[in-house]
């Protein structure tokens, strides 16, 4: 049992973050909200330090890593605001490798971690499907997906389809003929669409097993993102509270305004510890959906009132489109419904009541 | 990042195991459950403590130098877990917290004279820290202990002495320099509770336990009485309380609780779990509690790298404190009004009255041991480094 960072971890995030202080402003997450799309410069960066690699296997090209080491680098991304489809990519390509079609795994992984290959899960998701859900018949995909991260922006789509009534992943190539992306516009303003396909080609990447560990996967790794933002708003108020000074004195010395940092500094920790105790079990094949529901709920809650209790702080300058706070916030917010919102997971957790045991 | 255990800690645990299994008697059960409030050992209690001392297992994870192995801290948390999850205490009440310090700050001669005393329950120790004007602000202390020749002489009151009544000595906090700075003019005397001068009045609290006032009137004891230099005893306090406050943090107990509260529901109420909502706040509740373990384990993660937790284990002190009260009030709510009976309604109670009981007896774990206003200040100051 260690709860702290491991040397290498230690390592990846020093250096991601010296990285993108230096090469990723806020301007530039500005700009590509302006512009829609992902950061391709980011990605190819990613890719050519080996970032990519780091969870999948020595055989395919990987580094052979713990899929903790990829949500420290994700946590790390998601401080910075970072638009791009690493989750999305990363859990695909481990869902394939791990529990898909061998025929497809080896490629697949070298392609993700060449950067070349980039993948968005187009799952059935909580909301009822709008359209024909998605079939396959003779290797063709005809169907439609909402809610899609980065599917205007992805080589693949990796797409929850039904084939002689049996469920499955199917491997879409963004390109080929018979498939559209629309933009959705969310309050993250970070890449979304709305995904049809009309006989498009597809291969098959997995079975049942498969669609659980990518559920799964995009459930732990999406509570690291929220569990980033709730991290990011705190160390930035703490900043600024120790500066702003109000009534003749910096606001943080305020015994309201300590005890509301504590608050959220204990919020934040509480989600950590179970967040990234999903993800390493995960890894080792001991993950239940119940643990990581827990999770993802603790994660949402975190990730929502951290970040706004963040704004109370910060008073109006947080307010301000100029300000960097409201990333946070609203990433934050959008990444607290994504994969299952508080209220969801919770259910889940209702739901399966009768495999609570007890401490022995 | 590991959150298994390795394979050394898992044969500890079954070795643990094996001696509760061997422990864990009939005999064992009755005397814990009739100890009322006494600081001594009862017989079965007492050879559990030995047999634990021969193996070396209570004091294995410290360091050398205090007389311990130096092994990982991981080991006293496994030890803990497996003796809490069957509701055996091994501990000796404030030893544990006043044995290090001693250890620590005593002389040699002091640390002969007492330790194996402490270690083997035969010292039995009370907290004179708290008194009618120094509660949170403990530092305003007013016990004053004068040099009278050799000996020191003591007079003053404390309040709150929880097991004075039962303990063999007194950890005594007292004001030596009355002009100096508060924080830098008290020491720490361990005094025998039947040294003439001392009287106790009983108090009885709301949670049905007694704790006490203590008086000092023209108390003598002798100089080696006195534990560490004078006025050194604010560091040597704020040490121990650290102890205390990981000590208080560990709400196994609490566990326990939830357990009884779904085997109640499960067998007596189990129209309550057709309800969507019922369910919801049973995993609300459940989540609560993985919060806690989570904290634990992150304290305890910190030790076991060598360093020492400082806000971390202010979040687990007011974690723990508050869902004492939060779980007993919802559980409470859930059942209805059978919920507030007591274990003397004969047979109806559920959790035989332990609802209320750990309701009444919780407001304690929150102003105590440092209120949780305080230690929110620690966290946002010692922790995160805002400014005073
Ligand atoms: C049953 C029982 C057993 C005890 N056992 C012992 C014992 O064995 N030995 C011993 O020495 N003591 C013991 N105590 C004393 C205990 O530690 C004190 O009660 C505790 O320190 C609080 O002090 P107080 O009761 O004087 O409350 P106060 O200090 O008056 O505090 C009351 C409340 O004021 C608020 N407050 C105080 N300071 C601040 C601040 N700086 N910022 C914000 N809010 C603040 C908090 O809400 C706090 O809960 C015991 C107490 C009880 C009731």
């Amino acid at each position: 049992m260690d709860t702290t960072l491991s040397d290498t971890q230690r390592l990846l995030r020093e250096s991601l973050r010296d990285y993108l202080a230096n090469e990723v402003p806020f301007d530039r997450i500005r700009e590509l909200e302006r512009e829609g799309g992902a950061d391709q410069a980011l990605w190819e960066y990613l890719a050519g330090a080996g970032f990519l690699a780091l969870p999948f296997a020595e055989a395919h090209g990987g580094e052979g890593g713990e899929l903790t080491d990829t949500a420290v680098v994700l946590e790390e991304l998601t401080r910075r605001a970072c638009i791009i489809p690493f989750l999305e990519t990363t859990a695909s390509a481990l869902a394939i490798e791990r529990h898909g079609a061998e025929a497809l795994a080896e490629e697949v992984v070298r392609g993700v971690i060449s950067g070349a290959v980039t993948i968005a899960p187009a799952l059935q998701g909580s909301t009822p499907a709008n359209g024909a859900s998605p079939r396959v018949e003779s290797g063709a995909l005809t169907g439609e997906r909402r809610f899609v991260d980065y599917g205007a922006d992805v080589t693949h789509h990796l797409v929850e389809a039904t084939e002689d009534g049996e469920p499955g992943l199917y491997l879409v190539e963004t390109t080929a003929e018979g498939v559209t992306a629309e933009s959705l516009s969310t309050i993250a303003r970070t890449p979304l669409a709305q995904c049809t396909y009309e006989g498009a080609p597809a291969r098959r990447a997995g079975g049942a097993e498969a669609l659980q560990f990518l559920r799964r996967a995009g459930r732990a790794l999406c509570a690291v993102q929220c569990l980033g933002n709730a991290q990011q708003a705190l160390d930035m108020t703490v900043e600024y509270v120790g500066m702003r000074v109000q009534f003749g004195r910096p606001i943080g010395s305020f015994q309201a305004v300590q005890h509301h940092c504590a608050n959220m500094a204990t919020q934040t920790l509480s989600a950590r510890f179970l967040v990234y105790q999903s993800v390493w079990r995960l890894d080792q094949g001991i993950a239940s959906d119940r643990q990581i529901a827990k999770a993802k709920a603790l994660a949402s809650r975190a990730g929502t009132e951290v970040t706004m209790q963040a704004h109370i702080l910060f008073g109006g300058i947080g307010y301000t489109e100029e300000y960097d706070l409201h990333f946070f916030s609203r990433h934050g917010k959008e990444r607290a419904l994504a994969w299952g919102s508080a209220e969801e997971c919770l259910r889940v957790a209702a739901d399966t009541l009768d495999e609570v045991q007890p401490w022995q | 990042m590991e959150f298994g255990w390795n394979e050394e800690l898992e044969a500890f645990r079954d070795e643990v195991r094996a001696f509760l299994d061997e422990f864990d008697t009939p005999a064992l059960r009755h005397e814990l459950a009739n100890r009322g409030e006494a600081a001594q050992l009862g017989p079965e209690q007492s050879r559990l403590r030995e047999s634990l001392e021969e193996r070396g297992w209570v004091r294995m994870c410290w360091p050398e130098e205090l007389g311990g192995e130096g092994k990982s801290q991981w080991f006293q948390f496994v030890m803990t877990e497996e003796f809490a999850k069957r509701e055996i205490p091994y501990g000796s009440g404030f030893g544990t917290m006043v044995g290090p310090a001693i250890h620590r700050f005593g002389t040699e001669a002091q640390r002969e004279k007492y330790l194996p005393g402490i270690w083997a329950n035969d010292i039995t120790i009370c907290l004179g820290y708290s008194e009618p004007n120094a509660g949170t602000d403990l530092a305003a202390l007013e016990t004053l202990a004068v040099k009278d020749g050799d000996d020191w002489l003591i007079n003053g009151q404390k309040l709150w002495t929880s097991a004075a009544d039962t303990a063999s000595h007194v950890w005594l906090a007292c004001r030596t320099d009355p002009d100096a700075p508060k924080h830098r003019g008290i020491s720490t005397f361990i005094v025998p509770m039947d040294t003439p001068g001392i009287s106790v009045r009983p108090i009885m609290t709301m949670s049905g336990g007694r704790t006490n006032e203590v008086f000092f009137e023209d108390v003598r004891v002798p100089s080696d009485a006195l534990i560490g230099e004078v006025n050194q005893g604010w560091y040597i306090i704020a040490n121990a309380l650290d102890h205390e406050r990981v000590w208080i943090g560990a709400g196994g107990g609490l566990r326990h609780i939830f357990d009884r509260l779904m085997a109640h529901i499960r067998e007596k109420r189990p129209e309550l779990l057709e309800d969507d909502v019922v369910r919801r706040r049973l995993v609300e509740l459940e989540l609560d509690l993985d919060v806690m373990e989570g904290l634990v384990l992150t304290n305890a993660s910190i030790v076991a790298a060598g360093d020492t937790p400082t806000m971390e284990a202010s979040m687990s002190k007011i974690w723990t404190s508050e869902l004492r009260y939060h779980i007993s009030n919802v559980a409470m709510d859930l059942l209805g009004h059978e919920g507030a009976l007591t274990e003397e309604a004969d047979g109806f109670a559920p959790l035989d009255g332990e609802l209320e009981r750990t309701y009444r007896a919780s407001p304690i774990q929150r102003f105590g041991g440092g209120a949780n206003e305080v230690q929110r200040d620690i966290i946002a100051r010692r922790g995160l480094g805002l400014p005073r």
